[in-house]
């Protein structure tokens, strides 16, 4: 029992919470339909295992993330999101990725300046063809996640309602 | 910085000249030296107007307003404000031919206390951008200076920050006091009111508040002008300028200076792309 508590997990934001025994992050995977969903779906048919705490949701392209999905996840169930699009140069709708990346930087500047740790938010381009990179990217994330700890967002409050 | 006679005149120009509708200025409360906003409708009425360092409101504001819309309005903007005026043209809000901008070349305003305002000692853009008549002599574009908040809140550690921004939404009572001052949130229906959501609805829960806050601020990402309109409305006196004042440096330092509304047909940030934008924090 002893080492269990010295190993207890604690949110790096909030030290004060600490995570409840056998406690495993989710995480809110947001994919683009034409590379990064294609991609992991590559991962699977390839049977390349990667953590299950990924929740994934396929969108158009990584364009149509708005800031809003990374602040509803993050509000709601998720302790850090994952957002995936195709390369620069590779989007299927031209440019699509290009208005994206601008909007992530802000979006994850500001989340961070008002108490998130940086890695919470993640980014990454995963191509159609890159599975054992998509698997890569999820253990990394999940495995970061891990270490900072649950993320406990006003989730009491809403909960007791 | 009194330029009341001048507006008055101006005022009953246009009046006499039949060009506007309407003429938006500034109103002394009649209880003490602070201003509120006025819309004069009889030429009678110019006498009412005043301006001077204690005329604060961003006046651009009032063209969503239901009087003045598909109107022919006289308005007064001072450097911020016409930062403003210019992003609704760009963004097809109002339409520049039905407009009379009275421009003041702005030597700054001051709060109840009398003390100049923080936006205004950081002013880059002092002089109107859009304007059919000046008033004042011109200063030209100053050099961008970080604030001085967001630097000292910037380098604090995680949690301090994180605590700090935690009592801020707390003490948010969700009156949306700040979205409806805000003269670049024109939205007939807003998406932090709708109600298909239990938790984005106007409960007032620390949870709703950084909800809202953040969709908010990130709204008006590379849009914000720093007229500090939110900031005055709030009832609750919430630090709003923070969040607008670290996307304006994000955006600044990141995607070739930009700053909101100084050039004539310039977007927000986000409506445009560049290849050279950083890709260092993408896995």
């Amino acid at each position: 029992m002893e080492t269990e508590v010295k190993d207890q997990i604690v949110s790096i934001e909030k030290p004060e919470i600490s995570a409840p025994p056998n406690w495993e992050p989710v995480i809110m995977g947001i994919l683009c339909n034409w590379c990064s969903y294609a991609g992991s779906d590559l991962t699977g048919t390839s049977r390349i295992q990667y953590p299950p705490n990924i929740r994934i949701i396929r969108v158009p392209c990584s364009s149509r993330v708005d800031p809003w999905f990374l602040i509803k996840s993050l509000q709601t169930t998720a302790d850090g999101v994952l957002v995936s699009g195709c390369h620069p140069g590779d989007c299927h709708y031209i440019s699509g990725n290009y208005y994206a990346r601008r909007r992530f930087l802000v979006t994850k500047k500001l989340l961070n300046f008002v108490g998130f740790h940086e890695n919470r938010i993640q980014f990454s381009w995963v191509s159609a063809a890159e599975g054992p990179k998509f698997a890569k990217v999820v253990a990394k994330v999940t495995e970061e996640i891990k270490r900072l700890g649950p993320l406990h967002l006003y989730k009491k409050e809403n909960f007791e309602k | 910085m009194d330029y009341t006679k001048q507006i008055q005149e101006i005022a009953s120009r246009l009046f006499a000249e039949e060009k506007i509708d309407v003429f938006v200025g500034y109103r002394t409360t009649g209880f003490d030296e602070n201003q509120v906003p006025v819309l004069i409708r009889d030429p009678q009425e110019v006498s009412r107007l005043v301006f001077n360092d204690k005329s604060v409101f961003n006046l651009s504001n009032y063209l969503k307003h239901e009087h003045t819309r598909n109107k022919r309005v006289g308005l007064i903007v001072k450097g911020c404000d016409s930062r403003s005026l210019n992003l609704l043209l760009t963004e097809n809000q109002v339409k520049r031919e039905k407009l009379y901008v009275v421009g003041i070349a702005c030597d700054g305003v001051v709060d109840e206390t009398g003390q100049k305002m923080q936006n205004c000692m950081e002013c880059i853009v002092p002089d109107a951008v859009v304007y059919d008549e000046m008033l004042g002599s011109p200063k030209g574009v100053k050099d961008y200076i970080v604030n001085a908040d967001i630097h000292e809140l910037g380098s604090k550690e995680l949690t301090e920050r994180r605590a700090y921004f935690e009592e801020v939404f707390e003490n948010c009572i969700r009156c949306n006091a700040c979205r409806h001052s805000c003269p670049l949130c024109y939205c007939a229906k807003c998406c932090i009111d709708q109600e298909t959501s239990t938790l984005y609805h106007g409960a007032n829960t620390t949870s709703s508040a950084f909800h809202a806050l953040m969709t908010w601020s990130l709204h008006l990402a590379g849009r914000c002008v720093d007229c500090r309109n939110c900031e005055k409305a709030c009832p609750s006196h919430l630090p709003l300028h923070l969040l607008h004042k670290w996307n304006e440096r994000v955006i600044y330092e990141n995607f070739q200076e930009h700053l909101a509304g100084v050039n004539e047909g310039d977007r927000g940030a986000f409506y445009k792309y560049s290849l050279q934008d950083p890709d260092d924090f993408i896995m």
